[in-house]
């Protein structure tokens, strides 16, 4: 058998989310082996069939995928529990790593999960997946010192309308539309005392700072704010953009200094760019 | 009589004896800089991240040898090479000033796909040509000659027309690249498929060794199961202690992956070494 023929039969095995026997059997390796050649392609030992050989490939398999999305989303492992191997290996027959590493196998699991009409509440766990998805890409992200706040402070008063904060990369901000965060706090709780999944609007900005991921809570006003920082409108525009919105979205002059203050001391921007076309980073 | 070891031919260091650089022991590590000779890091643990895993290597760089050892290479799948990954894994060599860079004789997946598993080749002469012009290939990239290491593995090719040691010998020679000789995977593989693991050691071209591995396996009673989860059997300690009078010192290194014990725990299994290289030359 030829490598390349051999190697897109062993994959097609290896990878089968079934029995050994429906992966040997599957329209994928039977393609470039029938299930009855097996003993012409693999040697049997003393001790185990060709099919008993190569299931060790193929148990380890999902095993591997597992492993991976628990590190990424442990607590979304921990709410499916004995249902989480089945949604590894549904999430891994549709989406395949096809990188070097583990690292993003989870990126389009929030959006899987809210295709899947079997595990509910359906619309808490998507939540669950964005949140821990964002934790996971601001943990790789890179490192950058944060702004000080006499930065923020030294910046001339007519200039401020034109100035333009700079968010650490680490940065992410997740709306959620049921009670994720206040689940995901009490994911170590060795008594399990989890709130019931609810519907409950709430803002979240995750971050990483000093090499450890932490997550603040949010205002809605205080997210809108944020979202236009990160979108690159500059502080005047950033202002007139949310004493223009109305109800929770709406800012009152009061609020800016307090999350601004908070926002700086917690390390949520990395540098400045004052005006058109300057650059300047802390 | 055994020859006197004469050193291997591309000048690397014998680094002494070293384990795995892992998650589990950064606290450990940046808190007490531990006395230990050299680090091996899991290369794609650290391409494609700025957080805490690259800021503890570099700073276990700053202090400590290194060799970079990779699992997603993939040197025998007929997918082409991945140019990207070669090159990250370039950039991190030179970051890291790593002594050596090493990844497995195996592929991982075709079709684009990735399965993150080191499935085994096939010993024919076609899978040994294709290997050749990518390990010329990937060196070439490198800049630098890649050094291989033989896998454990659970099949066995009914066409294969040489045993593993030919292949190996033969791939080092005719893609001047180096060897890792993991002896735990000798011993696996020889309970695996019923071979002399003396004879696969005395086949090595002892001037290509430039690092050992050692770690501890699983015994299923039927196969075994290179699992890096416990201490070194006796009878792999053995096997070291004979290959090393051929190869003389070369670095060594323990590797524990699965429940992972205390720094202490591992570096002592891993000083076991040192009695077996006692007296010999590099």
């Amino acid at each position: 058998m030829r490598l390349g023929r051999l190697q897109k039969w062993m994959q097609a095995v290896v990878v089968h989310p079934g029995t050994t026997r429906q992966a040997l059997r599957s329209p994928e390796a039977a393609r470039h082996l029938a299930a009855a050649k097996l003993q012409t392609v693999l040697l049997p030992s003393p001790t185990l069939t060709p099919a008993e050989r190569i299931a060790i490939y193929q148990e380890m398999y999902p095993l591997r995928m597992r492993d991976a999305l628990a590190a990424d989303y442990p607590g979304l492992e921990h709410f499916l529990g004995d249902r989480f191997p089945e949604f590894v290996a549904a999430y891994a027959a549709v989406h395949p790593s096809r990188g070097y590493t583990l690292n993003r196998l989870g990126d389009h699991v929030p959006a899987f999960l809210g295709r899947q009409r079997r595990l509910t509440p359906r619309a808490f766990l998507v939540d669950l997946a964005r949140l821990e998805l964002a934790l996971t890409e601001a943990f790789d992200e890179q490192e950058s010192p944060a702004l000080d706040a006499g930065a923020i402070a030294a910046i001339p008063e007519a200039k401020i309308e034109s100035t333009r904060l700079i968010p650490v990369p680490s940065l992410r901000l997740v709306a959620l539309n049921w009670n994720a965060d206040e689940w995901l706090d009490t994911l170590r709780d060795d008594l399990h005392r989890h709130p019931r999944p609810h519907k409950r609007r709430s803002f979240v900005l995750a971050m990483r700072r000093n090499y450890a991921l932490y997550r603040l809570p949010l205002s809605e006003a205080g997210f809108c704010v944020l979202q236009d920082i990160v979108a690159g409108h500059p502080l005047g525009e950033v202002v007139t953009r949310s004493l223009s919105r109305r109800g929770a979205k709406r800012a009152s002059a009061d609020d800016f200094a307090r999350w601004f203050r908070l926002w700086t001391s917690e390390g949520v921007f990395a540098g400045i760019r004052k005006g058109a076309g300057s650059k300047k980073r802390a | 009589m055994t020859p006197k070891p004469k050193g291997n031919r591309f000048g690397f260091k014998d680094l002494g004896i070293g384990i795995g650089l892992r998650t589990a022991h950064y606290g450990h590590i940046l808190s007490t800089w531990p006395k230990i000779d050299w680090f091996e890091v899991l290369s794609e643990n650290y391409m494609d991240t700025g957080g805490r895993p690259m800021f503890v290597l570099d700073q276990v760089a700053e202090r400590y040898p290194v060799a970079l050892h990779g699992v997603s290479m993939s040197i025998g799948s007929t997918d082409p090479l991945n140019r990207e990954h070669l090159k990250k894994l370039k950039t991190l060599a030179d970051r890291t000033k790593a002594h050596w860079v090493s990844d497995h004789l195996c592929w991982t997946g075709v079709l684009g796909r990735n399965t993150h598993d080191l499935l085994p080749m096939p010993y024919t002469e076609e899978a040994l040509t294709h290997t050749i012009k990518r390990a010329k290939q990937v060196s070439e990239i490198l800049e630098r000659p890649i050094v291989l290491e033989n896998p454990s593995s659970y099949v066995e090719f009914a066409h294969s027309t040489m045993p593993e040691w030919e292949f190996l010998a033969r791939l080092a020679r005719e893609a001047n690249c180096g060897l890792l000789l993991d002896v735990n995977n000798v011993y696996v593989s020889s309970f695996n498929h019923r071979f002399d693991p003396l004879e696969y050691l005395d086949a090595i071209p002892a001037d290509r060794v430039v690092q050992y591995h050692l770690a501890g396996h699983t015994n299923k009673g039927t196969h075994i199961i290179d699992t890096h989860s416990d201490h070194a059997i006796d009878a792999v300690w053995r096997l070291y202690a004979h290959s090393v009078k051929r190869t003389g010192r070369v670095a060594t290194l323990y590797e524990w992956d699965e429940d992972v014990p205390p720094f202490d725990v591992v570096l002592k299994e891993a000083r076991k070494a040192e009695k077996f290289r006692k007296g010999l030359a590099q």
